[in-house]
């Protein structure tokens, strides 16, 4: 019997619209697990999407004095949350014809071009909270960067390439390879990394209304309407993006799609979702059960994440650890 | 080419070797004087069962004798003394260290850096020998000098010292395993003798100036 395969396209396209729809379904059950976890019944799971639909719906109001930069740059932050999911591995374990036109460093600079758009519209909104959250997001992330660099060098060195892919096949491949301190110390420290990249710890308040709390949240104080849609469906996209790269790149490769055929990619789907839940999940309980430090304390733990990534390199720099 | 991965022998001593590292980095950061004995106890307790790993694979049964006894000595005995001591001393914080806890943490990672090309410019080759855990205990004991030297609280400079030879028994464990047993067990003998003058440094320093903190013996005797 002829098996039916998807073409490589439908896939490449598939990969993306699960980002796409699939990002508020794993905020929304992030957030209703964390209502839990803090005695509260939570908001209901498919909220985000409401949300999102509300905003939709609502006017746009400009503040005085903003640019065309304020609307622009939540619509360049979004498409480029959706490059982003045609480099890395979603949903399987061959490279599709588009995951080669970047590596590993390629994805981590259109992530940032996003954060960087995202700041550069906070900071024409004017207003000093929007200013003051697209600064420190700008620091923290010069902070981050140096940790992140260090995790692809880790990941170069143990695959001898820089694609995601080839590290994810690498850990399928046998179960020395995940014992190995190398992938453990690096993965440990990219998790930190999405740890404080989605705004979980040391310092930010997730989902506070107090403006010196906030570092992600605060760039986008001043947007209203659909380009506040776009921005809060990107960051959930981004929270989407990083927990795929930390789970189909580093700690859980597996369920995912090794032929074209429709059915394998379609449980490739869920197996993806339910994953990301697991370790929202484990976000949202880290996040609850740790108090946060001073926002100046944040270097103490990035120099930890800096810490684990160097160790990785050197272990490995050393007789193949 | 991307290099094959370690045996499993290896690969297990260098993650514990790894784990005892970082309980070291994490020394540097301990805020409270409790914790930092705690910390050592745990990584007295890694260091034992990296005694139980290597005895079980290479299937030297005198190091199970060594194990239970570092155990009892290093996990138990030696924090119960020092945690006696602190609480007599009723000081909980560390004093502030001349830097802060991100720059100590740069210092000590630079400070591995340089074991691990050290041990790496040796150029040791051998398939029993897992390098990578060498170097991590070279660096291990690096870092507890520079704990030693950057903290400064008694009691810092004590488990820098015990951690120092944790560091030391990584390393004759992973290169050494069929060391004599007295040899090991004089090792242990040695912490002892330094758990016993630190305990009376501690005691002596405390009854001087009511602090456990080192600042104050720059100051002019008059």
């Amino acid at each position: 019997m002829a098996q039916t395969e998807l073409s490589a396209p439908v896939i490449q396209a598939l990969q993306d619209l699960t980002i796409l729809f699939g990002a508020p379904l794993v905020s929304g059950v992030i957030s209703h697990v964390e209502g839990r976890i803090q005695g509260r019944r939570g908001p209901r799971i498919l909220q985000p999407y409401y949300d999102l639909a509300k905003l939709f719906r609502k006017e746009t109001v400009v503040p005085e004095g903003s640019s065309w930069v304020f609307l622009v740059g939540p619509i360049i932050a979004f498409s480029c949350y959706l490059v982003v999911p045609l480099l890395i591995p979603v949903l399987t374990t061959y490279g599709l014809p588009l995951g080669y036109m970047g590596d590993i460093l390629g994805g981590g600079f259109i992530l940032a071009l996003a954060g960087f758009s995202v700041a550069i519209a906070g900071t024409e909104s004017n207003a000093p909270y929007a200013q003051l959250g697209a600064s420190r997001a700008m620091t923290f992330g010069a902070l981050i960067e140096p940790t992140i660099l260090f995790v692809v060098f880790a990941v170069g060195i143990i695959t001898a390439t820089d694609l995601p892919y080839a590290l994810a096949a690498t850990v399928r491949s046998s179960s020395s390879e995940i014992v190995r301190p190398a992938h453990i110390l690096a993965a440990v420290a990219f998790f930190l990394v999405v740890l404080a990249d989605t705004g979980r710890i040391p310092v930010e308040t997730h989902s506070g209304t107090l403006e010196f709390g906030m570092i992600d949240e605060g760039r986008t104080l001043e947007h209203s309407g659909a380009p506040f849609a776009l921005l809060k469906w990107g960051s959930a996209m981004k929270q989407l993006i990083l927990y795929t790269i930390l789970i189909d790149v580093f700690v859980a490769p597996w369920g995912l799609a090794a032929n074209q055929r429709p059915v394998s990619v379609a449980l490739a789907i869920p197996a993806l979702l339910g994953k990301a839940m697991v370790v929202g999940c484990i976000f949202a309980v880290i996040d609850n059960s740790f108090s946060k430090l001073r926002l100046f304390k944040i270097t103490e733990f990035l120099a930890a994440a800096f810490l684990l990534a160097v160790l990785a390199v050197l272990v490995f720099y050393l007789g193949g650890g | 080419m991307p290099n094959a991965a370690p045996s499993t022998f290896t690969g297990a001593a260098d993650v514990i070797a790894v784990l005892v590292l970082l309980t070291e980095f994490a020394m540097l950061r301990a805020p409270l004087l409790r914790s930092q004995v705690r910390l050592y106890a745990f990584q007295s307790l890694v260091v034992t069962s990296l005694a139980i790993v290597v005895a079980a694979t290479r299937h030297v049964d005198e190091l199970y004798v060594l194990a239970a006894l570092s155990f009892i000595l290093k996990v138990v005995i030696v924090p119960r003394i020092v945690l006696r001591l602190l609480s007599r001393a009723e000081v909980s914080l560390a004093g502030s260290s001349a830097f802060g806890v991100a720059t100590m943490t740069m210092i000590a990672i630079a400070v591995s850096i340089f074991a691990f090309f050290s041990i790496g410019a040796l150029h040791l080759q051998s398939t029993a020998l897992p390098s990578a855990a060498l170097a991590i205990s070279v660096a291990v004991v690096l870092v507890a000098f520079v704990l030693i030297i950057l903290r400064s609280d008694v009691v810092s400079q004590a488990i820098g010292f015990f951690s120092l030879e944790n560091g030391v028994s990584v390393a004759s464990l992973v290169v050494a395993s069929g060391l004599p047993l007295i040899v090991d067990v004089a090792f242990l003998f040695d912490l002892l003798v330094a758990v016993v003058v630190f305990g009376v440094l501690m005691r002596v320093h405390h009854g001087r100036t009511k602090t456990l903190s080192t600042d104050s013996l720059d100051r002019l005797k008059g």
